[in-house]
């Protein structure tokens, strides 16, 4: 049974109506528009039709209002005044009463670094979503989205939806390099700045992203420092600010975030979309196909991030550099080279927990005097870092080996490259993992690693409330593949295992020997990705997420070509 | 003779919107939202270029009872040669910039 019109869709019918009566030239054209309005389902795009078909008739009719006689001339502009206030008047009363509709509104694309033959392919535009789906009268956050349009038109049904990491990470500034993947061949890419990230609505902190930074250095400067206090301080002046700012922490999490994309979805009139994320995206990715599994055909989940309970950090990067140092050891070059690695990284440690190395650090990090004492839980963070990514692989072990060696020569640029690599939004970050993860309202024991500590533990009750959990899919009908590098710190292939086995029998698991965390996407600097064969899987997957995939080529990769001493 | 059109954006906007899929009939909403043009620039275009013998239009019949029949439209052969004529002159100019 239809519904009966709403009165702005009624509105709508009456302004196209007088329009073909102002335009009587335009015939079959303005009923053409009349017509159009019954396949418009928003009634806000509706209103907006409308009125832009009244505005046409006007201004195609205004050389003849300037011929008519005197009583005529009144007679349009009498009516002409009182649809604009009628118009007016609808709009008003939409602004403050009318629930808000998934719309996607096209703007100019205004995306740094997008070269001549990427740029007619990006659509780029707007979504507004409510700010709390319970409770529409919170307002809205305008989300920025971009369609990446397919090179091969038509594009083939069911585009890919790309999810970032963090939870913080742009994604839309990197519209050209996803526009190159050939993870989505044949399909359009939606690229979408997840709420609080990148060029989306709301900053939660503008005025805090050096603090946080500056925080983050203070704990490397000044290590007889209590770089808990100086956090907790960074970490309670922006939450002072977000809610000065009108904002409600509980209006954000994975499950918000989920929301946001279905939101998406249809304002972009998508049925059925592929799903790809990549480490918190998987986050996301996984619970959307819980939430939604009819509006998903695919999904790849590439480095996975799953719920809580998990280990802790620290943990999960002592196993990571155990399997790499196992690597080394079995490695002809590397063992030559660098002998019983895992005991120079242990006597390393603790060398510098004996005296700090000073390390000289370029200007750009702002350091006082441009120098960073290198303590030992600073070079465990650095190499942490490091154990994220194939491309740091080669000179890992000499950077072990310098430093244990007391040799400074190249660590700045490493320090200031580690330190810079954080462009995630810190605010955003701690609001999503604040309302999605128990663990960390857990205090820390007094001795926890340096690691764990700048985890979030302990801060989260402090934050906000825990919001409702992420989802894992279990026994979803749709067709999964999770992809795990050998040396992700982040969730070690063990456990993106038992979490693929707990999907059930339609996900498929594969382990990339050599990857860290991070296999198939691509790259920021050139677009290629860590794994040019998890990117060939995921694309074959997409392409088909029925058949059986070949995924020989991961056991093929790429050794590890170590640098010498 | 028909006037030869004026190439404004919005018209190079709507010519390569039909050239991404020339064979299918287009409805005027999803011109619309293709092109990010408002309905009020959107048939003034349509009408100029179907004046000058570059689109077609016709009505096509309801896919569903109850809802009114839908205008459709595509580019005729000289409306697509146009359309490519616009296209290589989009690509020449992307080359000179890159080349200055």
């Amino acid at each position: 049974m239809n519904a009966a019109p709403s009165r702005w869709r009624r509105l709508a019918g009456l302004l196209v109506q007088h329009a073909s009566w102002v335009w009587p030239g335009a015939g079959p054209w303005a009923e053409a528009m009349r017509h159009e309005l019954d396949y418009i389902e928003d009634d806000g795009a509706a209103l907006r039709w409308a009125m832009g078909g009244l505005l046409a008739s006007y201004r195609t009719r205004l050389v003849d209002l300037l011929c008519l006689s005197t009583p005529a001339a009144f007679r349009y502009v009498g009516v002409g005044s009182v649809l604009v206030l009628a118009i007016g008047s609808a709009l008003m009363g939409q602004a403050s009463g009318q629930p808000l509709r998934p719309v996607f509104d096209e703007t100019v694309c205004n995306l740094p670094g997008v070269s001549p033959d990427i740029a007619p392919r990006l659509h780029c535009g707007t979504i507004r979503v409510p700010r709390n789906y319970d409770d529409p009268a919170e307002g809205q956050f305008k989300l920025a989205v971009v369609v990446v349009k397919s090179a091969q038109q038509p594009a083939l049904p069911d585009p890919v939806v790309y999810i970032s990491g963090g939870p913080g990470s742009p994604l839309t500034i990197y519209a050209d390099q996803q526009a190159r993947t050939l993870y989505a061949a044949g399909r359009d890419v939606i690229l979408v700045d997840q709420r609080g990230t990148g060029r989306s609505e709301p900053k939660l902190c503008p005025d805090l992203d050096r603090a946080f930074l500056d925080a983050a250095v203070a704990v490397a400067t000044d290590p007889s420092g209590d770089p808990l206090a100086k956090r907790r301080a960074v970490y309670a002046a922006c939450r002072a600010e977000a809610l000065a700012h009108g904002f409600d922490l509980k209006d954000f999490g994975t499950r918000v975030t989920v929301a946001d994309f279905e939101w998406v979805r249809r304002a972009l009139g998508i049925d059925r979309w592929n799903v790809y994320g990549i480490s918190y995206g998987t986050t996301v990715a996984m619970t959307l196909v819980a939430l939604h599994p009819d509006t998903v055909r695919a999904a790849v989940l590439d480095s996975l991030y799953p719920p809580d309970p998990r280990p802790m950090f620290s943990a999960n990067v002592a196993d990571a550099l155990a399997a790499f140092f196992r690597y080394c050891s079995g490695d002809q070059a590397c063992a030559a080279g660098y002998p019983d690695l895992a005991a120079t990284y242990r006597e390393t440690l603790s060398g510098l927990a004996g005296a700090p190395l000073v390390v000289t650090v370029p200007p750009e990090v702002h350091v006082p005097d441009d120098r960073v004492s290198l303590t030992s839980t600073l070079f465990e963070v650095l190499v942490g870092q490091l154990i994220y990514y194939p491309s740091a692989y080669p000179s890992l072990p000499r950077l072990i080996v310098s430093v244990h060696d007391r040799d400074t020569r190249g660590l700045g640029k490493v320090l200031a490259s580690a330190a810079m690599a954080a462009e995630a939004n810190r605010s955003t970050y701690i609001a999503v993992e604040c309302r999605d993860r128990p663990h960390y309202r857990d205090p820390l024991s007094p001795g926890a690693s340096l690691l764990d500590r700048l985890q979030l533990y302990g801060f989260c009750n402090d934050w906000s409330k825990i919001g409702p959990a992420p989802l894992v899919p279990i026994r979803t009908a749709v067709p999964t593949l999770v992809l795990a590098g050998e040396f992700d710190p982040v969730t070690r292939p063990s456990q993106s295992r038992h979490v693929a086995a707990t999907i059930g029998p339609k996900a498929r698991w594969v382990e990339f020997p050599r990857m860290g965390h991070n296999v198939s996407t691509p790259r920021a600097s050139n677009g290629r990705a860590f794994s040019p064969c998890g990117a060939k899987i995921a694309a074959d997957f997409i392409d088909n997420p029925a058949q059986s995939l070949d995924t020989s080529c991961a056991d093929r990769g790429a050794l590890i070509r170590f640098l010498p001493k | 003779m028909p006037r030869k059109p004026n190439i404004s954006r919005q018209t190079r906007a709507l010519l390569a919107t039909f050239l991404d899929r020339s064979q299918i009939w287009r409805h005027g909403y999803d011109l619309s939202k293709e092109t990010g043009l408002r309905s009020g620039t959107l048939y003034p275009l349509l009408m100029r270029l179907s004046e000058q013998g570059l689109l077609e239009a016709r009505w096509e019949e309801a896919a569903r009872p109850g809802l009114p029949p839908r205008h459709v439209y595509r580019l005729t052969a000289r409306g697509l040669a146009l359309a490519h004529e616009q296209e290589r002159e989009a690509v020449l100019g992307d080359r000179a910039g890159a080349i200055a």
